[in-house]
């Protein structure tokens, strides 16, 4: 593994996106960033600015207003860059999925590189979830990292 | 040649020049981090490297070689030269702080208003960042940043003059000289000061309780928000070469400088004297909780400038001085 690789391995930055959930994975997330759980102890870093951030962390089912607001933020992170969809409804819509303004799961907007189950899911599975891309990143084959 | 050519070339690149110092950034950036997050009860960075020490390094090392995005509507060419400019200029004003032995790579007679005249010529180009990127939280970032510079200025001033009167010269090295001659520290005749220096650096350094301009539940990053890739590798490092210079600004002027104790080297006495201003400053970090911006001017032009007014007339009155 290469010193290039190390680093973006060991210090990916989130950004956290809500596309239009019911909040409960939001408050999973939280959770995951409090004191109890640490995830600094990783290098992940909670940033406010799509600029700064590797990795963007979605929850909540695509509605047909926020489409085009997840594809702008998705366009201003800096590549390479990565996204975790988070919860049932940020990976097919779920129980919403069939309504009149919802367009499904993340997916189906941009390219997802981690799916997390669970409505909501615990906050030791979102955080193996992001272990698990960070494994991703550490045995990918090409060096731009998608 | 080793002499006039090696030996300046190695002190100005090597010890204790620029590898040195950006060492010494990382190394109090994970220090920082650490203190905050024990204080907090959590760990802190702990996989990168032993005990997390290379997590300064490899955040750099992955912002290095992100995607170079300049948006559209900004002003290019001050999108570009300011992260130079804001990890130049500390630099710079480092070169005068004397880290080993009594004098520094360069002094001179007033290099204390250079110091301080670099210190506001920082947020002077923080304002410029923030403001050529059009972003609407950049532009309240950085005028934020430019209005806070008016509260804690002038304390700030008042707060490095009064060891200068002390020690009779206005070079750094000249005020650590006399520490070292008379064997006390400027903090024992002025406790004041030292109190006042601190607070202004927190402010300059822009954290909790004066992390007003890039107030993150607020304005996304602040006057940061636009900077993405190695600008904001840039602008991190800058920080973090601002904060080696406070504490090493501090320790020169309060706490006795780079001094000889015993056996042991001057710049390992130095170096412990700097982590404790910077345990000090991450320890107020951690209690502290945001101001807004009014009670922070307010409070600096009530209490801080009557405060340093009043510790300059204890030195010409002839107490602590």
């Amino acid at each position: 593994m290469g010193i290039l690789k190390w680093s973006r391995s060991k210090s990916p930055w989130l950004i956290h996106f809500n596309t239009g959930g019911c909040n409960g994975c939001d408050i999973e997330l939280l959770a995951a960033l409090t004191p109890k759980y640490d995830v600094e102890r990783f290098g992940i870093v909670l940033e406010g600015s799509p600029r700064h951030a590797d990795v963007m962390a979605v929850t909540g089912p695509v509605t047909r207003q926020v489409r085009k607001r997840l594809r702008r933020i998705y366009d201003q992170m800096p590549e390479p860059k990565f996204v975790v969809a988070i919860g049932s409804c940020a990976l097919t819509g779920a129980p919403f999925g069939d309504c009149y303004n919802v367009l499904g799961g993340t997916e189906k907007q941009i390219p997802v590189d981690v799916y997390v189950p669970g409505c909501p899911p615990r906050p030791e599975a979102i955080i193996d979830g992001i272990a698990k891309l960070l494994g991703k990143m550490e045995s990918s084959d090409d060096d731009d990292g998608e | 040649m080793l002499d006039t050519v090696v030996i300046p070339l190695v002190m100005f690149l090597i010890f204790p020049g620029v590898a040195f110092l950006l060492a010494m950034a990382f190394f109090l950036e994970w220090i920082d981090r650490k203190t905050v997050a024990r204080i907090q009860r959590r760990y802190g960075p702990l996989h990168t490297g032993p005990s997390g020490i290379l997590q300064p390094f490899a955040d750099f090392l992955k912002l290095l070689q992100k995607e170079d995005i300049i948006p559209t509507g900004v002003d290019k060419k001050v999108f570009i030269l300011a992260p130079i400019l804001i990890s130049a200029l500390p630099l710079t004003a480092l070169f005068l702080i004397p880290f080993a032995g009594p004098s520094a790579l360069v002094w001179f007679e007033g290099d204390l208003f250079l110091i301080m005249f670099i210190f506001t010529l920082i947020v002077l180009v923080v304002f410029l960042a923030g403001y050529c990127t059009t972003s609407r939280f950049s532009v309240i970032g950085s005028s934020r940043a430019a209005l806070q510079m008016l509260g804690y200025e002038i304390p700030m001033g008042l707060a490095m003059i009064g060891p200068a009167l002390l020690a009779g010269s206005l070079s750094i090295s000249g005020i650590g000289q006399w520490q070292m001659d008379n064997g006390i520290w400027t903090v024992l005749l002025q406790p004041l000061g030292f109190a006042i220096l601190v607070t202004c650096m927190l402010a300059e350094l822009e954290f909790v309780p004066f992390d007003i301009p890039e107030a993150e539940t607020e304005i996304v990053g602040g006057w940061r928000t636009e900077y993405g890739g190695r600008k904001l590798a840039l602008l991190k490092l800058g920080h973090d070469l601002e904060l080696v210079l406070a504490s090493a600004l501090i320790t020169a002027l309060y706490l006795g400088g780079a001094q000889q104790i015993w056996i042991i080297p001057s710049i390992f006495v130095f170096l412990a004297k700097m982590l404790l201003v910077t345990l000090l400053f991450s320890l107020l970090r951690a209690v502290f909780a945001r101001m807004s911006i009014a009670q922070m001017l307010s409070g600096m032009w009530k209490y801080m400038v009557p405060l340093a007014i009043i510790q300059i007339l204890l030195i010409q009155l002839g107490i602590g001085g």
